[in-house]
């Protein structure tokens, strides 16, 4: 790892103020925050990152809470840690998609001080990203060498130029979940659906995932209640992977259903790790309601959420993964 | 040489162990727990440099060319050395040498070591390596066994005969294979594939070395084989091998991955002696993937035939081995693929033809269950699906084809003690096989599977008529025994096993034994931990160095006390007259009584093989003084809509011959089922396009956690070898090879599905399951699937 | 090159270390407390396991300076606890794993007794299925885990006063026949000459 300066502020502001302003992006490289560091630290090991300045996050009050509102909406703080999230009775019982989903991260270790910006901010898995001497797309490089190459765990939906899938557990759940993400600079806020922040490597900025802007970072996220219906929702993280800890998925599913006496009355539906993004299934979400939980509507909605895979030559086996966990989760929750 | 057929298999003196038999603790155990064991990399030497290996980029390229004076000019850096300064050939086995420690002239693969630097700090040395400046030609890069066969130009070794990239190859045939085949009345063929693992031992290599002032190189190094260390250090180093001492700290593990000698303990000794300070090179998980010496890919056909009863009548192989950039033990690998699969079945004739083909990956070698674990996986699946097509419970035809004990197999190896119908027994009770095999419904099934392995090998890996394992023994006046061993403990345990035979002869409480081990100034040679050899060798030596010095302490007792010896034991720390209780003393008194009459105590033990193996070239490779035999029955759920097994319960049961220990051992079975599922569900070594590993960390190299690893049913079996030490074989290796073939096996149970590709990800099943036209929904139907085989002809 | 004040198995210390050293480096290589192991140095296999403030991280992902202010124990620091406790010997959970032959190689399992005294402080009776997911971020190489789990367990029943259950292997071991007798068999083929 290069050697770098560390800074440790109190405040947010003074945070932020250490942020380059600059578009460009080795400038933008110079400076990098940290806050779990699980993530971070493996790419600076990796010579992948090699910031000048790490800023340390967890220092700054308040920056880890989550905050249940008078609505039962969430407010999570950037720094909150995956085992704090997963572990909040609140989250447990009125989101647990979310809670899910942050219990399937890594290993107990990592839950321990990885943080939620954290998580929503890493970088691809890609082999060839990660591998030092590969000089592929998201680097700067002219090829995307999964493409061609070794692809089994690349993109199936939104591929293209680059063919990463964006590795997030918790993306997928709070997309599903509606969430907002605030972002800050030293000059502004922004609040957007999270499902614009994430990018699409076609949107033009295929070196990042995201749409965070010169100067800015994760501040917190806005997750609202589910809105109220005839019946319960219901949320579960289903994740497929080989191993059942460390691993990344192969394909994930966040799933929130809303079910009257076995009929589906509301369906958020949203995949992990077959995309560059985490990939909103709305089509299939529409076509779930009014039906109840049968061979037919699984069938439906993994084609549904399907329509428009382009798979590579060692990535085929994604569909029929993925539609079966989607029939699976549908059939699982329906009858939990 | 060794009395060993003077030791009987049970205590002379009595009628039960004392010591043995039990679940003693470890001698490190606690020093492990606590954090106070030393391993390489916790050595720290005054004024110790570090150091770094620049390695190849490519996967073959001539060097044109090396500059390091840059490197060299910056602070902090002390030395950098290229292939020049080393240029010595060595390799573990004496007739393939073709390794160096630094590249010289030409890189075979990426991760090749170029040049190294001893620096100050490892920083400073990471930096110094970024300015060593390299100039390549690159050549064509072989990477597929086949195509490398055929190469005509760019060869990897032009030194070698050829053709092609060949490394070895193996034609034996016993009998008329042909003749059987045409005759039998039910022949079955089919391919089988191999992908290559490695051992990923969460200890990464580490080498120590200090030159001092009169000359005497140390080195300390993670290695599995201090002794053939020693030698190639002379070798290379151009040293008097007395002027070198090696010593394997306390190792974090090696599975067959540190049974060679490697590029970093050259490289800090050349450092160490250019410099005059200690140098240490730890290697980086990725460099741990270069160094590699996994298990060979292979691509095998096999050809069966059995009479109608399902007697085996001939099996014909044909093995192609990938076997990467270097010999290392290739030579050994390539008979092993066909010698090691006699057993436990009768062959009533056998043929293989292995081919073991360079190409430009990291080196394949030895890794747990040496070259027979593959073969293995393909025969096993072969037998089930006989028994498929002979309507044979796949145990039964299993029992049917037993081989028998005290016999010896169609390649001539000679087997005695043989407990397999136990073991398979054992499996088929414990998991309640009759009653619940074919009938756990769609998607859940078992599978069974066989093995043999050897305990030892009667091959040294260089020629000589010295004993293969040696033991010196020392008694202290305070009761103490000190055993010196050059054998290698690396979690094994054979240390402690050691010190429990030494506790059990000479009647010492355990906490009165120490072990010096593997430290080639103080320990007889060893030859190493290697072909499971250790309890077997050097417990069978530790046997004979006890024998001697408790016939001088009963006769100095005998004598003192005027009593036949027959009336002495030595037993829980005291010298005992059996009929006499008055008498009774201390151990320490009856070993200073012996020391008055003797002389000061001490005495050497050692072991030889018998000369075995069938007499034709290459019939010792493959001989073993004994061999384990294991059986194994899995328990699978196969997810059709996902692609995913679930390993859920695998019973295990293995003729240890006598279990000296039955905690180790079993811990010794229960890490093999392990590994075995985990090359057959997860691992996989992958290189892409450019021969470069894909992911050489251990995120993307998966090893099961313990939400991934079932529930495993150690069951021991004891069939008392008279030639083992008490009559104990191996168990560290054997209760490997079986997980891979009952798996598949458990798979075609649960859906009807063949597997004979590994490794067995949701990938792979998936689409296999597919092309067997299983869908997703036959699940539901929970409907049974037709059996019949596709791919088998 | 900074300052580091950190409190480690109840000491306060101060030693001074690269900002980009970890906290692994730094009890390895400036502290000499080498029972924290690295084994992949990428948080691949938790060998480096340490408590902060009680929680298992991964010290090979932990800038020491991340560490300052916060307490660490490292395996070095069980006894010691176990001692000030006034008893005697190895900490239960150590004591457990040699007993039950959880130690091969050993070199997990500073990591892997870290991450069980840490459930066992959170949870003084864990499941088999809570123990294996507790210890799922720690790659064992040598035991397939299953002399871990029953290690753990050990220690439980140890800790509540009650007997351990038997291990997998204290069933009864096969045997073949009488062992004397075929111990004196001989080889019917013999050796060649």
């Amino acid at each position: 790892m290069k050697s770098f300066e560390y800074l440790q502020p109190t405040t947010l502001e003074e945070a932020l103020a250490a942020l380059p302003t600059s578009r460009d992006p080795k400038e933008r490289e110079r400076v990098r925050l940290i806050a779990g560091g699980q993530d971070l630290l493996t790419e600076m090991k990796e010579h992948l990152a090699e910031p000048d300045l790490v800023v340390d996050l967890k220092r700054i009050e308040g920056l880890d809470k989550i905050r249940v509102q008078s609505d039962g909406s969430l407010v999570i703080g950037a720094t909150c840690t995956l085992a704090a999230l997963e572990e909040h009775a609140h989250v447990r019982e009125h989101f647990a998609v979310l809670s899910r989903a942050a219990g399937s991260v890594g290993s107990t270790q990592i839950r321990s001080v990885a943080s939620v910006g954290g998580n929503l901010c890493q970088r691809p898995r890609c082999w060839y990203y990660r591998s030092e001497q590969i000089p592929c797309i998201k680097k700067g490089g002219a090829e995307c060498f999964a493409y061609s190459g070794l692809n089994k765990y690349n993109a199936i939906l939104g591929g293209g130029p680059s063919y990463i899938v964006h590795p997030s557990d918790l993306a997928p759940a709070l997309v599903a979940l509606g969430a907002e993400i605030t972002l800050r600079s030293a000059t502004q806020q922004r609040i957007l659906p999270l499902e614009r922040f994430f990018t699409l490597p076609s949107e033009g900025r295929v070196q990042q995932e995201n749409d965070l802007g010169p100067g800015e970072m994760v501040v917190e996220l806005k997750v609202p209640s589910l809105p109220a219906g005839a019946g319960t929702w219901r949320s579960d993280y289903f994740k497929v992977r080989e191993r059942g800890s460390y691993d990344f998925a192969l394909a994930a599913l966040a799933l929130a259903l809303l079910v009257d006496d076995g009929t589906i009355r509301g369906a958020r539906l949203c995949l992990g790790a077959v995309a560059p993004i985490p990939w909103r299934a709305d089509k299939a979400e529409a076509l779930l309601v009014g039906r109840k939980v049968d061979d037919e509507a699984c069938r439906l909605a993994g084609e549904a959420a399907l329509a428009g895979a382009r798979p590579l030559e060692h990535n085929g086996y994604k569909l029929d993964l993925t539609r079966g966990l989607i029939s699976k989760a549908l059939r699982q929750l329906a009858s939990s | 040489m060794a009395a060993r057929d003077n030791h009987g298999t049970s205590p002379p003196w009595g009628r039960s162990f004392g010591v043995l038999g039990q679940p003693h603790r470890k001698l490190d155990g606690l020093a492990k727990a606590t954090g106070s064991a030393v391993y390489a990399d916790d050595l720290a030497l005054p004024g110790m440099l570090h150091a770094k290996t620049l390695r190849s980029p490519h996967a073959h390229a001539r060097i044109e060319s090396i500059d390091a004076s840059k490197a060299l000019a910056l602070e902090g850096v002390h030395a950098v050395i290229t292939g020049r300064d080393l240029p010595e050939r060595y390799g573990v086995i004496p007739w393939t040498q073709d390794e160096t420690a630094l590249a010289v002239d030409r890189v075979r693969f990426i991760g090749d070591p170029v040049a190294a630097v001893a620096a100050i700090d490892e920083d400073t040395a990471n930096r110094a390596l970024k300015l060593i400046e390299v100039r390549y030609q690159k050549l064509t890069a072989w990477f597929d066994p086949a195509s490398s066969l055929a190469a005509q130009t760019d060869r990897i070794h032009p030194d070698t005969k050829g053709p092609g990239n060949l490394s070895k190859h193996v034609h034996l045939c016993f009998g008329d294979v042909d003749g059987e085949l045409a005759g039998a009345a039910h022949t079955i063929e089919g391919e089988y594939e191999f992908h290559g693992t490695t051992h990923a031992p969460i200890e990464p290599h580490c080498a120590v070395a200090a030159v001092d002032a009169a000359g005497l190189l140390t080195v300390w190094s993670s290695t599995q084989i201090t002794h053939y260390v020693h030698r190639a250090l002379a070798k290379v180093l151009h040293l008097e091998a007395h002027k070198i001492r090696v010593v394997q700290p306390c190792l974090g593990g090696a599975f067959g991955g540190k049974s060679d000698p490697f590029s970093l303990e050259f490289c800090v000794a050349k450092l160490a002696m250019l410099t005059a300070r200690p140098v240490k090179m730890l290697y980086t998980r990725e460099e741990v993937f270069y160094a590699h010496r996994g298990r060979h890919p292979m691509q095998m056909r096999y050809r069966t035939g059995v009479d109608k009863d399902g007697k085996l009548r001939a099996v014909d192989a044909k093995i192609l081995i990938d076997g990467g950039s270097y010999s290392s033990f290739g030579l050994v690998t390539t008979y092993y693929a066909g010698q090691l699969l006699t057993g436990p079945y009768h062959f009533p004739t056998y043929r293989f033809d292995s081919t073991r083909v360079f190409t430009n990956k990291p080196p394949c070698g030895p890794k747990r269950g040496h070259g027979s674990v593959q073969p293995r996986f393909a025969f096993e699946i072969q037998l089930d699906e006989l028994a498929g097509r002979l309507e044979l419970d796949p145990i039964e035809i299993r029992r049917r084809n037993f081989q028998g004990d005290f016999t010896r197999t169609v390649n001539g190896q000679r087997v005695t003690s043989n407990g397999f119908l136990k073991c398979l027994d054992e499996v088929e009770r414990l998991s309640r096989w009759k009653e619940r095999r074919g009938k756990l419904g769609f998607g859940r099934g078992l599978g069974v599977a066989g093995s043999m392995y050897i305990s030892g090998t009667n091959y040294p890996v260089y020629p000589n008529d010295m004993p293969q394992a040696g033991i010196q023994i020392k008694l202290d006046r305070s009761g103490l025994a000190t055993v010196f061993t050059g054998g290698n403990d690396i979690g094994q345990g054979s240390n402690s096993m050691c010190a429990y035979i030494v506790a059990e002869e000479l009647g010492l409480d355990l906490s009165a034994v120490r072990v010096v081990a593997a430290d080639t100034d103080l320990c007889p040679v060893d030859l190493g931990a290697y072909s499971s050899r250790v309890t077997f060798m050097v417990g069978n030596a530790t046997i004979d160095a006890c024998r001697k010095l408790r016939g001088q302490i009963v006769q100095a007792l005998a004598e003192k006390w005027q009593v036949a010896k027959e009336r002495i034991r030595l037993i829980a720390g005291q010298a005992l007259d059996l009929e006499d209780a008055a008498r009774a003393i201390s151990i320490a008194e009856a070993f200073q009584i012996a020391e008055a009459r003797f002389d000061t105590l001490g005495s050497t033990g050692s072991y030889n093989t018998p000369t075995l193996g069938g007499d034709y070239r290459g019939g010792t490779i493959g001989a073993a003084p004994a061999y384990s035999f294991t059986a194994h029955i899995v328990e699978v759920d196969v997810d059709v809509e996902t692609g995913q097994l679930t390993c859920e319960n695998v019973w295990i049961a293995h003729d240890c011959g006598r279990a000296l220990n039955p905690m180790i051992v079993a811990g010794q079975m229960e890490g093999s089922v392990y590994m075995g599922l985990a090359e057959a569900l997860l691992e996989e070594h992958t290189l892409n396009r450019f021969g470069l590993h894909a992911g050489p960390n251990l995120l993307d190299y998966k090893l099961p956690t313990s939400v991934d690893t079932p529930e495993l049913y150690a069951r021991i079996v004891e069939s008392i070898d008279p030639e083992g030490p008490y009559g104990a074989k191996e168990a560290g290796e054997g209760p490997l090879h079986p997980a891979l073939p009952a798996l598949s096996n458990a798979v075609f149970d649960a859906v009807g599905v063949r597997l004979r590709r590994l490794p067995f990800t949701p990938a792979r099943v998936l689409s296999e399951l597919r092309a067997a036209g299983v869908d997703a929904k036959r699940h539901a139907q929970a409907g049974l699937p037709a059996r019949a085989e596709k791919g088998a002809r | 090159m900074a300052a580091l004040n950190l409190t480690i198995n109840g000491d306060r210390l101060e030693t001074a270390a690269p900002d980009h050293w970890t906290l692994l480096e730094v009890l390895r290589y400036r502290l000499g407390l080498t029972g924290s192991k690295q084994g992949c140095d990428k948080g691949d296999c938790g060998a480096c396991t340490v408590l902060l403030d009680g929680q298992p991280v991964l010290a090979c992902l932990t800038l020491a300076g991340l560490a300052q202010g916060r307490a660490v124990t490292t395996i070095e620091g069980l006894m010691p606890a176990h001692a000030r406790e006034g008893k005697s010997g190895a900490d239960p959970v150590q004591d457990a794993f040699d007993r039950c032959g959880a130690l091969q190689c050993g070199f997990c399992q500073p990591g892997m007794i870290l991450s069980a005294r840490a459930l066992l402080n959170a949870n003084a009776h864990p499941t088999r299925a809570q123990i294996r997911a507790a210890l799922a971020g720690n790659l064992c190489r040598c035991t397939g885990y299953t002399q871990i789990v029953e290690a753990v367990e050990y220690a439980v029943a140890v800790a509540a006063g009650v007997e351990p259950a038997p291990r997998a292997w204290e069933t009864p071991r096969a045997r073949l026949t009488d062992i004397e007798e075929q111990g004196t068999r001989r080889p019917s083929g013999q050796a060649r000459p």
